[in-house]
């Protein structure tokens, strides 16, 4: 019986690392599916502002350095549609033969990654391909801009830098000196106030490159949102620079602090917005853009599950990706369930915090996870309340135990009701509500109210907290996205978690609780032995 | 905590419960109808059941099968830490012949309410495992007057753990005001440790902190006799024979009349008596492990754990 503990938990844990070693050495599997960048949708519909305009003309992103373009599509029936792709952007031409009183639009899917250059060596470069020579076009200032300028060069160069030093310098200078504040728009205004808008900003960085002889140019470009963000309905242009270091163009963004990278938050619309400024001034066109986050999931499961059934090993029959994508879906979720229990068997056995029945903290994850954490802690706390209501109030009506119940989860559906009625879930950021709180109302109401009964509001409240405290902690590892791909990836993992259960079941130790309980008894004990 | 021998849940539970307790002996600790069957053919004195309701249908005829008793205790059959008991002291009748009912702590409650609560333990309520349950009307038990200084409210009982057939560690419970005239140490009653040797309080707790007086009667704790002590854990070591089950909380009360009797047994006792009688279990039970012989009578088990402990 002794020897029997150790070689269990001894296979639990050698099956499924033999598992996994074989899959990732012989069958050359990864373990994880290959990340996938973002994917956007994006879109700009264009109205050319004077009604009698037979044309527009528009900047598309263009497929180059950290860009992807697919599926694009130009709408506009009856028009003749031109893309000038002859520089380093793109502009897409409308043109009709009666004048335009209707949006065109472009679409494209489009597959943002960083460009990140960071070893920038000095550059003493003297002259420039033809191409080149118009962003070496000096800027045409005003005296008082000219002499605004000037002592700023004085200030800030030594004279005898590098050109890479030079970009590197003005980047610093106008990064951190100048503040962004879209109210200051000249040069001047920005050099005496020390604030300008990031246009004004990106605009003063090409002029003090152009006057030391270093081609530079203003970028325009989009700033896509973060999937935290508010959905922006439309979006604006925004500006950057680059400068042209080493015989190749550098990223620089005096806006957000960004010297020879450009992250995949931004999408390049120009690549020199002084040529198309007077072409998409807001009194020539209308414009709208948008961009939208195509694909989610940061891991690429239809690659891994092709991956899977071409190695045609046992492992493609037993795999998770074999599956139609509902099923998948579900064990997607379920798979976590085993993690939450181990959480709840630490948390229980060695911890010592009391929950409410066994389960009841693993369904209130998954509740969480179905909904969201503030939704499902504001759904927990409104039945709790319910839960009250049903010790103080029905109560007093001598209600047979059933019937009384039953009440309790009409309640629940009154509150659904509410919730549904009020937008409050929506508020909380949860999609859709499902089955799920009756399932939890009828695991936890009734012990709820019991516990109430027998050992007070105090320890009850001990265990409401536990069993939030226990919920919440599994929700956050569940929120883990790599732990629920690597669990579908490799369920074998489960057996790994089994061995762990084995190991918590055999535990004899104390509980951490204990150290508390026994606390008194054992300062009473030592007291006496020292007497 | 180790060193002084303190016993833990996971130890309990792992060490204790799970290979010394039968699965499939705890019925006939768990529900006390069966306890009763058992202790009837057994010989060991218990409280007599009045009667047993275990359906709805027999509650139309509790105001006839109560009308002629004087006194009578409420409790869910599969009940836990006392939950769900209710003492009545006195059937009151009126001119029109309503009954209602006094309980121990004074108040008065009517026919609708009794029924209700029974309804409650018929629905599992309070039963150990939320299943359905009988409700049992019992004999209720006066106080011994040895205790009267000691207690407010309800009865106490003594508490011994026993451990394969050998008393281990010995508490008595002590209703208080805090604890509503339970005996239940998780409600604020007191726990107060025995020596085996000779039935004499010896130190005693509220929750986890030592008291030296009743705190409703101002009584010291300590020094207090238990009478009948020997009979007390002779009737303990004989409920092993009884359950079979190696580790056993025995609860007795005692009664004015007739001495020790059983009221219910415990395959799940609780720690608390360890802080009652400042003292870790461990050892005790380690020595019973290593140094009891088999095949000892009730009393020559008790004699030795007298000895040893």
């Amino acid at each position: 019986m002794k020897r029997l503990t150790p070689w269990i938990v001894g296979l639990l844990f050698l099956i499924p690392t033999g598992l996994l070693v074989y899959k990732s050495q012989v069958l050359n599997l990864s373990l994880l599916p290959q990340k996938v960048d973002d994917v956007w949708n994006f879109y700009v519909s264009v109205k050319p502002k004077d009604a009698a305009a037979t044309s527009v003309a528009f900047p598309i992103p263009r497929a180059g350095d950290g860009l992807k373009i697919s599926e694009e599509r130009i709408r506009g029936k009856g028009f003749d549609t031109l893309i000038d792709r002859n520089s380093d952007s793109a502009m897409l031409t409308w043109l009709s033969k009666e004048p335009m009183t209707k949006r065109v639009s472009y679409t494209a899917r489009i597959d943002i990654t960083p460009v990140i250059i960071r070893k920038i060596d000095k550059d003493y470069t003297t002259t420039y391909p033809r191409q080149i020579k118009k962003y070496l076009k000096p800027p045409v200032l005003t005296p008082e801009e000219e002499a605004a300028v000037k002592l700023l060069e004085g200030a800030i160069f030594e004279g005898g830098e590098d050109k890479s030093l030079v970009a590197r310098k003005a980047f610093y200078y106008v990064h951190e000196e100048i503040q962004r504040n879209v109210k200051y728009k000249t040069i001047v205004d920005a050099l005496s106030t020390g604030k300008g808008s990031p246009l004004i900003k990106a605009r003063l960085y090409a002029y003090l490159l152009r006057r030391k002889q270093v081609p530079a140019r203003i970028v325009a470009m989009l700033r896509l949102p973060l999937i935290t963000d508010a959905p922006e309905e439309k979006h604006q242009l925004t500006y950057a620079s680059e400068a042209f270091l080493n015989n190749r163009w550098i990223a620089v963004d005096t806006n957000r602090g960004h010297f020879g990278e450009r992250p995949d938050r931004y999408l390049v619309m120009h690549h020199h917005f002084e040529e198309i400024e007077k072409t998409i001034a807001k009194n020539k066109v209308v414009y709208t853009i948008r961009a939208d986050r195509a694909v989610m999931n940061k891991f690429n499961k239809e690659e891994y599950r092709k991956d899977v059934l071409r190695k045609g090993s046992f492992f493609s029959f037993i795999s998770l990706y074999r599956l139609p994508l509902p099923v998948q879906n579900i064990f997607n979720m379920i798979l976590l369930i085993p993690l939450g229990a181990l959480v709840l068997c630490l948390a229980r056995n060695i911890v010592g915090i009391p929950t409410f029945g066994m389960f009841t903290p693993i369904l209130l994850t998954m509740f969480f996870r179905e909904t969201s954490l503030s939704f499902g802690l504001f759904f927990f706390l409104s039945v709790v309340a319910i839960g009250c209501l049903e010790r103080y109030v029905l109560d007093k009506l001598y209600l047979l135990a059933v019937p009384r119940m039953s009440i309790i989860l009409t309640l629940v559906i009154l509150l659904l009701m509410v919730i549904a009625f009020t937008g409050l879930a929506e508020f909380f950021g949860a999609s859709h509500i499902g089955y799920f709180p009756i399932v939890i109302v009828t695991a936890f109401i009734e012990r709820f109210s019991i516990m109430l009964t027998e050992d007070g509001v105090v320890n009850t409240m001990k265990t409401l907290l536990g069993t939030l405290v226990i919920s919440i902690l599994s929700y956050s590892l569940y929120s883990v996205s790599t732990l629920e791909i690597l669990m579908f990836t490799n369920p074998e993992m489960l057996f790994y978690v089994m061995g762990l259960l084995v190991l918590i079941g055999k535990y004899k130790g104390y509980r951490l609780s204990e150290f508390i309980r026994f606390r008194d008894l054992i300062a009473q004990v030592k007291k006496k032995g020292a007497m | 905590m180790r060193e002084f021998g303190i016993l833990g849940i996971n130890n309990r539970i792992g060490r204790y419960i799970l290979r010394h307790n039968k699965r499939a002996n705890y019925p006939l600790v768990d529900d006390k109808v069966k306890t009763a069957l058992r202790a009837d053919a057994w010989g060991v004195p218990m409280p007599e059941n009045y009667f047993v309701i275990s359906s709805f249908g027999d509650l139309k005829k509790l105001p006839q099968l109560v009308s002629n008793m004087h006194s009578f205790v409420i409790k869910p059959a599969n009940g836990s830490q006392g939950n769900g008991i209710v003492v009545v002291s006195d059937v009151l009748k009126d001119e029109k012949g309503w009954i209602s009912f006094r309980r121990s702590s004074g108040k008065i409650i009517g026919m609708e309410e009794v029924r209700h609560h029974i309804s409650g333990i018929l629905s599992g309520l309070y039963s150990l495992s939320g299943l359905p349950d009988t409700a049992i009307i019992q004999q209720k038990i006066d106080m011994h007057p040895v205790f009267n200084d000691y207690c407010y409210g309800g009865i106490p009982d003594v508490r011994v753990i026993v451990h394969a057939g050998f008393p281990v560690m010995s508490m008595v419970r002590l209703p208080t005001r805090d604890s509503d005239g339970k005996a239940n140490l998780h409600q604020g009653a007191i726990g107060a440790g025995i020596n085996l040797k000779d039935g004499t309080t010896r130190n005693a707790v509220i929750k986890n902190q030592v008291v030296e007086k009743h705190p409703d009667t101002g009584h010291l704790l300590n020094g207090l006799v238990i009478p009948h002590w020997q009979e007390v854990l002779e009737l303990a070591a004989r409920c092993y024979d009884m359950v079979e089950l190696g580790y056993l909380g025995v609860d007795i009360v005692l009664t004015p009349d007739h001495g020790p009797i059983l009221l219910e047994l415990n395959a799940r006792p609780g720690l608390a008596i360890q802080i009652a009688n400042q003292a870790g279990l461990v050892p005790r039970l380690k020595k019973i492990t290593q140094d009891a012989p088999p095949g000892l009578t009730a009393k020559e088990r008790v004699a030795l754990s007298q000895s040893w402990f």
